[in-house]
């Protein structure tokens, strides 16, 4: 009796002890999963961080030189038409004129390019077809700016120099074909996967009632794709306003003047920002931060377009 | 205008949009091939970009004859055969236990000279300021054979290393690929890990989503800006590597994470729900099924990442400087460093050099094909596996 109680006990003890084990060890693993979860979560977090960063930083160096004593007037560097940073003159109008232009000037030519090629390819194309127009599209969105810039200075340039009524082939109008062909692969994969997603019974009824295959395109496909299109554009637009490089080599960067046509010189804001910031400092410095305070502004109202777009989808879906 | 001529117009239109895409592409590649090939070459790879000259002392030179042939000074003391060239004595041919490749440099470590290196001043020959005055190539030799024969030990020489190349700048593409992927990847990737896998739909979840696109949408030469200011600036990383990769590292965020999101949610609930009722962890989960199941979207976005590193410009114009050399530190002094983009840019902003940015340019076309290619072979070979375990 006394005997099997003492086995009883003992089992008991072994069990409570493992029992106590296996809630030590449950206790180490939630820590463990909870360090882990933490650290997932602030990696996470760090690009709400960089976007606040960068918004803070930019915003703090390019708002100062328009604040406090020795201050520059504000009107007069938005509304002011000559950068001269040794005569203390900053003034970017003739900038933003030249970078609403140059990207308007590529929006207008490059989505109907963009969208009719997607149209091919999502509707028309033959396979093979098909085989060679997405890598080509998947290529145009790989090359790198600067090379963008090589074939401008290359060969849009002379060519501008061969047609142009002014002396420099470097002008809007070379700015605006560079930028066509950039943007030209955001719109086409963007509006083909818009085309895509519109559901095979509209083409269907359209087909049926007779339409043929062009009305069907342009009276039922395009219109159900609308604002997958229009998501393209706007990207389109971002795309365009943000490039740098490209332009800079081809877009003459004059230190005055509005364009009065499509040959003459421009200096959209980002080039003015690249072309100067590496040697830039003090007063100079900070009015290249409020360049590119300006252009921050115009990319958040893509931006909050682009929500607007996807968020209007999204409900009437 | 009846609907068939109607159409037949619009299909034209099509048509030539798409021949226009495909034609300029075609166009492009063609201009960069046909400008930058013929400048590619071993010594274009391998150079240095700028001429570099050292001062080398060689010991007595050894038995053997030195003679004149063929309008080449052929010495079997030094072990090399010289020739004159422009400015001075080029190294033709080099033999293995040459002199010329046991020399000391200033600093007193061993400086080996190379086959195509110009000796300008070879001990009492003033080689270079000859040339330049006038002297006969044939007189040249005869003195600089002199030289050579009266050599007793220490004699000095002046080698210049001709540059041209793009060497420092594929080290430094090569290091800031390396530097931004470490930076990037884990913080990347374990944020889609954590979007996906831990957090709930709520507000958090949205500001984080919201931030991603908003940082997708910045143009590159803002975070240039902000890159200058912040770290090469007020952390007083100067012009550096790190700079530059810690720039990039946030430009590439959003492409890592919603590449690795995207692969995640393919990946089916049951896996997760199977493992979590084997008993297994959150964590095991995550690093036993849910990372291997996802290796294929994680490595395109890996290859995604390169190809944005490799074409950035605008922000590290601003943030890695443009000096031709191979970065010795990772901040500080003598950290900079161009990559392949940013010398192809100087080039052709600075020096009017459209020939060699073309030539870089070149070598940036075959990564970012090899790039396109390589990630579509990745996703075909992982779809393929699937469709077989299935």
């Amino acid at each position: 009796m006394n005997n099997t109680m003492a086995v009883k006990s003992e089992t008991e003890i072994i069990q409570n002890t493992e029992t106590k084990k296996i809630m030590k060890r449950n206790y180490k693993r939630e820590i463990l999963e909870k360090t882990v979860e933490t650290i997932f979560f602030l990696c996470a977090f760090i690009s709400v961080v960089s976007v606040i960063a960068i918004i803070g930083f930019v915003f703090y160096k390019g708002l100062r030189p328009f604040i406090g004593e020795d201050a520059y007037s504000f009107v007069k560097f938005i509304t002011g038409t000559r950068w001269a940073p040794s005569e203390n003159v900053y003034g970017i109008f003739y900038m933003i004129v030249a970078s609403v232009l140059a990207t308007f000037g590529a929006v207008l030519v490059g989505v109907p390019i963009g969208v009719l090629t997607a149209v091919f390819i999502a509707e028309i194309a033959p396979e093979w077809a098909v085989k060679i127009l997405k890598p080509a599209v998947e290529l145009l969105a790989g090359i790198p700016s600067v090379l963008y810039g090589a074939f401008g200075l290359g060969v849009i340039v002379p060519m501008m120099k061969a047609i142009s009524p002014k002396v420099h082939g470097q002008s809007l109008f070379a700015v605006i074909i560079v930028l066509t062909i950039m943007i030209l692969p955001t719109i086409v994969s963007l509006s083909e996967s818009a085309i895509k997603a519109v559901p095979r019974s509209y083409t269907e009824a359209s087909l049926g009632l007779g339409a043929s295959k062009i009305q069907t395109i342009f009276k039922a496909i395009i219109p159900a794709a609308k604002s997958g299109i229009l998501s393209a554009a706007v990207l389109g637009v971002g795309r365009a306003i943000g490039e740098t490089m490209a332009v800079m080599m081809i877009a003459g960067n004059p230190t005055a003047g509005l364009p009065d046509s499509i040959w003459s010189m421009v200096r959209p804001l980002t080039t003015n920002i690249a072309m100067e910031m590496s040697y830039a400092s003090g007063r100079q410095a900070e009015m290249l931060f409020a360049t590119g305070v300006v252009l921050f502004v115009f990319i958040m109202c893509v931006n909050l377009i682009m929500t607007y777009i996807t968020k209007k989808t999204e409900d009437s879906k | 205008m009846s609907r068939q001529v109607k159409d037949n117009i619009i299909k034209g239109l099509i048509y030539a949009s798409s021949a226009f895409t495909v034609v300029i592409l075609a166009v492009i590649i063609g201009f960069i091939l046909i400008k930058g090939l013929p400048r590619i070459n071993m010594d274009f790879l391998t150079n240095s970009y700028e001429d570099k000259t050292t001062y080398v002392t060689i010991g007595a030179t050894a038995d053997g004859h030195t003679k004149i042939q063929d309008n080449q000074c052929v010495s079997e003391a030094l072990g090399a055969t010289l020739s004159v060239g422009e400015e001075g004595l080029v190294v033709e041919k080099i033999e293995k236990a040459s002199l010329l490749k046991a020399g000391v440099d200033g600093t007193g470590a061993v400086y080996e000279i190379k086959k195509g290196d110009v000796i300008t001043k070879l001990g009492s020959c003033q080689v270079e300021r000859e040339l330049k005055n006038g002297t006969s190539a044939e007189e040249v030799l005869e003195e600089s054979t002199k030289a050579i024969q009266e050599n007793t030990g220490k004699m000095k020489v002046k080698v210049v290393r001709r540059g041209g190349g793009i060497f420092p700048m594929i080290v430094t593409t090569i290091y800031m690929v390396g530097l931004s992927l470490v930076i990037a990847g884990p913080i990347g990737i374990l944020a889609a890990i954590y979007l996906n896998e831990y957090a709930k739909k709520g507000k958090m979840m949205t500001i984080i989503h919201f931030a991603i696109e908003n940082l997708a949408g910045i143009p590159s030469i803002i975070y240039g800006l902000f890159g200058s200011l912040v770290f090469v600036q007020m952390m007083k990383l100067q012009y550096s590597i790190l700079a530059g990769a810690l720039t990039i590292s946030i430009i590439l965020l959003p492409t890592i994470i919603t590449t690795t999101e995207e692969t995640l949610k393919t990946i089916p609930k049951t896996y997760r729900e199977s493992s979590l009722g084997l008993g297994a962890t959150k964590l095991q989960t995550i690093t036993k099924v849910v990372l291997p199941n996802a290796i294929s979207g994680i490595l395109v976005a890996v290859l995604l990442s390169i190809g944005r590193i490799v074409g950035e410009s605008a922000a590290l114009l601003l943030t890695a400087g443009t000096v031709s050399q191979i970065p010795s530190r990772l901040y500080g002094n003598s950290a900079s460093g161009a990559t392949l983009t940013i010398k192809a840019y100087m080039l052709m902003k600075e020096e009017n050099d459209l020939t060699t940015a073309c030539a870089i340019g070149v070598i940036l076309l075959t990564i970012v094909i090899v790039i396109n290619v390589s990630s579509k072979l990745v996703t075909k070979y992982f779809l393929n596996s699937k469709g077989e375990k299935a």
